[in-house]
């Protein structure tokens, strides 16, 4: 259970909340005619004025102060803290980050001034935000085997794939209420698909694995159980020649479509129950080994998307026509629904291993190195990553956007972090590092968490993440 | 004449006190403008008048006065005339006067001796200057002015008289020097006697001469081209033509030498054509070499003695030190032995001249690519694949890249999953595992396993249902004669008889064209994929059989002590060879059975070698706990020779019981490099 918040690479780490203590506080500002006493000091001094987006307990005066330019983040960050505390006694302090430009401080001030060439001498508007880390780790969730995937999309749960080849559902973090059998392969990767289904509390999930399948389950999630209860799958998507590696709902959730080692993108429609019963007979007449489970039915693929040459590694459908699909072959693709057409492809040097799109409908991929690169698909001309994250230390495995906030992703990689990215730097906010061992995937629970399975067989939930 | 003569007289009288008195140093000239002053006197009787003025009148107003000038030059001859009688009257004075006159001055002497000096030198003294003999002229005595003019009312010849500062004493003019000084005024012939309008004598004949020019026709030659200047014309056009005469040649410019250069390389050695060893120059001294140093320069006791403990030659010649004076220089202690170095140099200096080449090291060096233009290539280790207990003697990954096999001397052998380093399956063979290969058909995931004495066939299962029965079939096929295996539970399938087994195995596998066997024993096999060719490795040799020919086509010398492994390039025409002692030998098929490079790289014993499948990479691993990468391209034009270029070392492996790395493998599809090591881990190297 130890959490430790690697802030910077610099060390500024224990941005704590034990440090901002009331009584030290005061040290830190000086008036503007103390400022003139103590003209002498060494340090200088710099005109600042706090601003924020957040509510009113935590905005501060908005009256501009001399701070020594030595002070980093942790400086000012006490700084604000006094500041609260002198207009509301019973405020608590806590750790903020903060903004200059769009560009978070992560030096002392001056070096910050110096790096981006503003000048000094004029007021400086310094915006300041809660800072994005986990405040709380809860227990992991133990698995039988490597947790392969996750999906947090549904606040209610958390979906989890194993290598055990079974796939089970987390209620509120630690209790597992549903255990998903059929599999004969590892599962490699699991889906919520969110729409339908809700009213009636029936959720529907789609699970990929190794065994070239991928299984449709329905179940309640509203009902209590108290103890695991086993769900067979009521839907088999047959098709694929090589294992499932990656799959990804349809904005709507009707549809779903799959990557996988045999090189292709298939595409496969979900809901639609007339097509359903007559693939069941046939498929049943053409096999004639009892493997299939009577009450399973098989579909075809809708379509499917060639252009691959090697492993599909994963794929994500943002948009209701598009899916992007990352791929061993060191090419990232998009994929246009209705014809299939790949307009857009991104040769890197690198195999790709993760991809999601999302912020700023940015795609950020991450492969057989340790940097994380987000292109922007819409910049003509140019395929250089507009950003690189690179304090990882080995493969990445996952990344996946925020799904509110346009800057924050997280990213995990086979060196046992997981990272937390703001796109206005360029270190990690956070640096997850409960993992003993590989962090397979990972993904955002319910906007403020960040839920990692790994190697080591577990599911560990950062919690307390305030992304605004 | 009388009358003019008293007229002039009085002139005389009356200018005599105005200017030849008091000016003595007036020369001649003045006088004589007074005789001409008093001659045109007589001319117009008129005596008035400024006698300056008179003078120009008379030059300026020649032509009125011709005629009573004519007059009296006629008067004047007769004159002459007269004159000359009066001179032989006069005596032998006025004659030598005369005679002196006419010829030059240089003849005789003048009575004073001192030159032309300024005569005010001798205004204070008593005498005037020295005659021939040397004594003093004595100056005569001052007339006072009462007395000179008394002299000169008395005496009618007064006039003629000039006062001859340069010898004191007065000379009188005669008639004839008047005369000729008045022609000479006149601008006439001094003598009257020359004629100026003389008649022309014709001296030479010309009548009846007849005409310069001939009148004879033109000769024939003088309209025919001329042979001679043809032959001359063509001699200088085939000297143009053959370049012995050259136009516009370079102005030779002067030649300069650098006085203080090197002269080791002058051209002037060259010229001679000999090899000209210049003596070596030394050089000059420096302000360490003084007798009396600055402290700087001066070396400190540890430094001194730090001397000691270089090389001779890396050793400092002169240890600078310091003397109050010069007086207090010992002798230089080693002139002896110098002497003695040198006598021995000139003895034994070799009179041959040795001749010595002079290259770059760095131009010996071939012009590889830069590293950087031949990525991808495998750098770093990203994944590591634990869990044997032994050292992996083998790896193989499947051909779709999915999926990776080893065997262990642990006896177990192990699928992997490439991606995640996850093993999916463990088989216990019981038996140190020597060598494990993958059927490379991706929908037959067999995997064939050497152990010991035994060759086990595998069937993973990694295909799906349809697959699985598909392999049990063959498997169960195969295998039903001689043991009990179902094949996906696998047990050691122990063939009794070697060669059997080969035989079976060709038999078998003939349409799966290229599965490598390894067996325990002195021999690789590998199937070429391209062309049905089969190589043998032998200990020293490659023998290289045609598969439908049956026969050999082919033997590889390597010239190594002992092949340790073999790696064929895709292409098929380019082996490489492992061998014990840490050499890699690159074999061109189509060059000669000779090795195209001999790479030695490792320090000790290469385990195997590896040529990626479609990147133009190829590694060897050795027991020195390194893998070595090299950029190996292979050209389609048979012309370019392969292009090898060292890349990368990977290390990261640990020994163990002496052994490094055993196997490398290459990603099918990636430029990766997986190595398995004896101290029981895989390692990944990505790009």
């Amino acid at each position: 259970m130890e959490m430790s918040l690697i802030a910077t690479k610099a060390g500024d780490t224990g941005l704590g909340f034990r440090d901002c203590d009331a009584k030290n506080l005061p040290l830190f500002i000086f008036s503007s005619s103390e400022m003139d006493t103590n003209g002498s000091d060494s340090s200088r001094q710099i005109q600042v004025r706090f601003v924020t987006k957040l509510e009113p307990p935590l905005k501060a005066p908005a009256s501009s102060i001399a701070v020594p330019s030595y002070l980093n983040r942790m400086g000012l960050s006490e700084i604000v803290n006094s500041l609260l505390k002198s207009v509301s006694s019973e405020f608590e302090p806590q750790p903020f980050d903060f903004l200059v430009d769009g560009e978070l401080v992560r030096m002392s001030l001056e070096q910050f001034l110096l790096a981006k060439g503003i000048s000094a001498e004029r007021v400086l508007e310094i915006e300041y935000i809660k800072v994005v880390a986990p405040r709380e780790q809860k227990d992991p969730c133990l698995h039988d085997d490597w947790v392969s995937a996750v999906d947090g999309s549904d606040p209610r749960f958390i979906l989890t794939g194993c290598y055990d080849n079974i796939s089970r559902i987390w209620k509120a973090g630690s209790l597992c209420t549903h255990i998903l059998e059929g599999h004969t392969g590892a599962v490699t990767s699991v889906s919520i698909l969110n729409t339908t289904g809700v009213e009636n509390g029936n959720i529907r999930l789609a699970t990929g694995s190794k065994d070239r399948t991928l299984r449709l389950w329905m179940l309640d999630v509203a009902g209590k159980v108290d103890y695991p209860m086993k769900i067979g799958a009521y839907k088999v998507l047959n098709g694929h020649m090589a294992s499932v590696q990656s799959i990804s709902s349809a904005p709507l959730g009707d549809k779903i479509c799959s990557g996988s080692w045999d090189c292709s993108v298939k595409l496969w429609k979900v809901n639609d129950s007339e097509v359903e019963g007559d693939s069941v007979s046939i498929k049943k007449r053409k096999l004639v080994s009892d493997m299939v489970e009577e009450s399973q039915a098989e579909i075809e693929a809708m379509s499917s998307f060639v252009g691959h040459t090697q492993c599909v590694s994963s794929v994500t459908w943002p948009e209701l026509e598009t899916i992007y699909s990352a791929s061993w072959d060191h090419s990232i693709r998009s994929w246009d629904v209705e014809t299939g057409k790949s307009p857009w492809n991104m040769v890197s040097g690198k195999v790709f291993n993760c991809l999601d799109v999302g912020g700023r409908e940015l795609i950020a991929a991450g492969g057989s190195d340790p940097i994380l690169r987000i292109w922007d698909p819409r910049k003509p001309g140019t395929l250089a990553p507009i950003f690189q994250f690179s304090s990882h230390a080995s493969w990445i495995t996952a990344c996946k956007w925020h799904s509110s906030s346009q800057f924050h992703l997280v990213s995990s990689s086979y060196d046992g972090k997981v990272m937390l990215w703001d796109l206005r730097t360029a270190w990690p906010l956070a640096v997850i590092d409960s993992h003993k061992d590989k962090v397979l995937c990972v993904d955002w629970w319910k906007g403020d968490s960040v839920v990692s399975g790994g190697a080591d067989s577990k599911l560990c939930i950062s919690s307390g993440i305030s992304i605004q | 004449m009388a009358k003019s003569d008293s007229s002039k007289k009085s002139v005389k009288k009356e200018k005599e006190p105005l200017e030849n008195q008091p000016e003595p140093d007036l020369s001649s000239d003045s006088d004589l403008d007074e005789d001409s002053i008093w001659s045109d006197a007589v001319g117009s009787s008129d005596i008035d008048g400024d006698s300056s003025g008179t003078s120009e009148d008379d030059v300026g107003g020649n032509g009125e006065m011709d005629s009573p000038d004519d007059g009296r030059d006629f008067s004047e001859d007769e004159g002459s005339l007269e004159h000359t009688r009066e001179d032989r009257k006069d005596g032998n004075d006025t004659l030598q006067l005369v005679e002196e006159s006419d010829s030059s001055e240089d003849e005789v002497a003048p009575r004073n001796t001192i030159g032309e000096v300024p005569l005010e030198w001798y205004k204070e003294e008593e005498h005037i200057g020295y005659n021939i003999s040397g004594k003093k002229i004595k100056k005569h005595a001052r007339k006072d002015k009462i007395d000179s003019f008394l002299a000169g009312v008395d005496d009618s010849k007064n006039w003629r008289k000039i006062y001859d500062e340069y010898n004191d004493e007065e000379v009188e003019l005669t008639k004839k020097e008047t005369k000729l000084i008045r022609r000479l005024l006149k601008g006439k012939t001094p003598h009257a006697g020359v004629d100026p309008y003389a008649p022309y004598v014709d001296w030479f004949e010309w009548e009846d001469k007849g005409h310069p020019l001939s009148n004879a026709p033109e000769p024939k030659r003088r309209f025919v081209p001329s042979k001679w200047e043809q032959k001359t014309v063509a001699r200088l056009v085939r000297a143009i033509r053959k370049g012995w005469i050259k136009f516009n040649k370079p102005k030779e410019e002067p030649q300069f030498y650098l006085l203080w250069g090197d002269d080791s390389n002058a051209a002037e050695n060259k010229r001679q054509g000999l090899s000209y060893i210049p003596a070596p120059k030394p050089k000059l001294p420096g302000h360490e070499e003084s007798y009396n140093p600055s402290v700087e320069y001066i070396p400190t006791q540890e430094e001194i003695n730090s001397y000691q403990l270089m090389y001779e030659e890396d050793r400092p010649k002169f240890i600078p030190r310091r003397f109050e004076s010069l007086r207090s220089i010992p002798a230089y202690e080693k002139a002896v032995k110098e002497e003695f170095d040198r006598c021995l140099d000139l003895y034994l200096c070799p009179r041959a001249r040795k001749k010595r080449i002079n290259i770059d090291p760095e131009s010996l060096k071939p012009k590889l690519p830069s590293k950087k233009d031949l990525k991808p290539y495998p750098s770093t280790c990203y994944l590591e694949y634990r869990g044997h207990s032994g050292p992996i003697k083998s790896i193989s990954v499947e051909i779709s890249g999915q999926w990776m096999a080893s065997g262990s001397t642990d006896g177990t052998v192990r699928v992997w999953e490439v991606e995640t380093g996850r093993c999916l399956r463990v088989w216990n063979v019981g038996e140190a595992v020597e060598h494990v290969a993958w059927n490379p058909l991706p929908e037959l995931p067999i995997l064939a396993v050497s152990a010991g004495y035994d060759v086990i066939l595998l069937n993973t299962g990694l295909g799906d249902a349809e697959d699985n029965m598909r392999i049990k079939e063959l498997l169960r096929v195969e295998e039903s004669p001689l043991t009990n295996d179902d094949g996906n539970k696998t047990s050691a399938v122990s063939w009794l008889q070697h060669t059997k087994l080969d035989g079976i195995r060709l038999q078998h596998f003939k349409a799966v064209s290229t599965i490598e066997w390894h067996r325990k024993g002195d021999y690789f096999t590998t199937v070429v994929p391209m062309r049905p060719i089969f190589f043998v490795a032998t200990k020293k040799n490659i023998r290289v059989y045609d598969l439908l020919k049956a026969k050999l086509i082919k033997k590889l010398e390597t010239k190594l002590r002992e092949i340790s492994s073999i790696a064929i390039h895709p292409g098929g025409d380019n082996v490489i060879v492992g061998s014990k002692e840490g050499k890699m030998c690159w074999f061109d098929m189509d060059l000669s059975s000779q090795p195209y490079k001999t790479l030695k790289t490792h320090p000790k014993d290469i385990t195997n070698v590896a040529f990626h499948r479609s990147y133009p990479l190829f590694a060897s691993c050795s027991d020195d706990c390194t893998a070595y990468v090299f950029h190996g391209m292979v050209y389609s034009d048979l012309n370019q020779d392969p292009l090898i270029v060292p890349l990368e070392i990977l290390r990261g492996h640990t020994s163990s019981y002496g052994r490094g790395v055993l196997d490398c493998k290459f990603h099918p599809r990636q430029p990766w490099l997986f190595t398995a090591g004896a101290d029981s881990v895989i390692k990944l190297y990505c790009h």
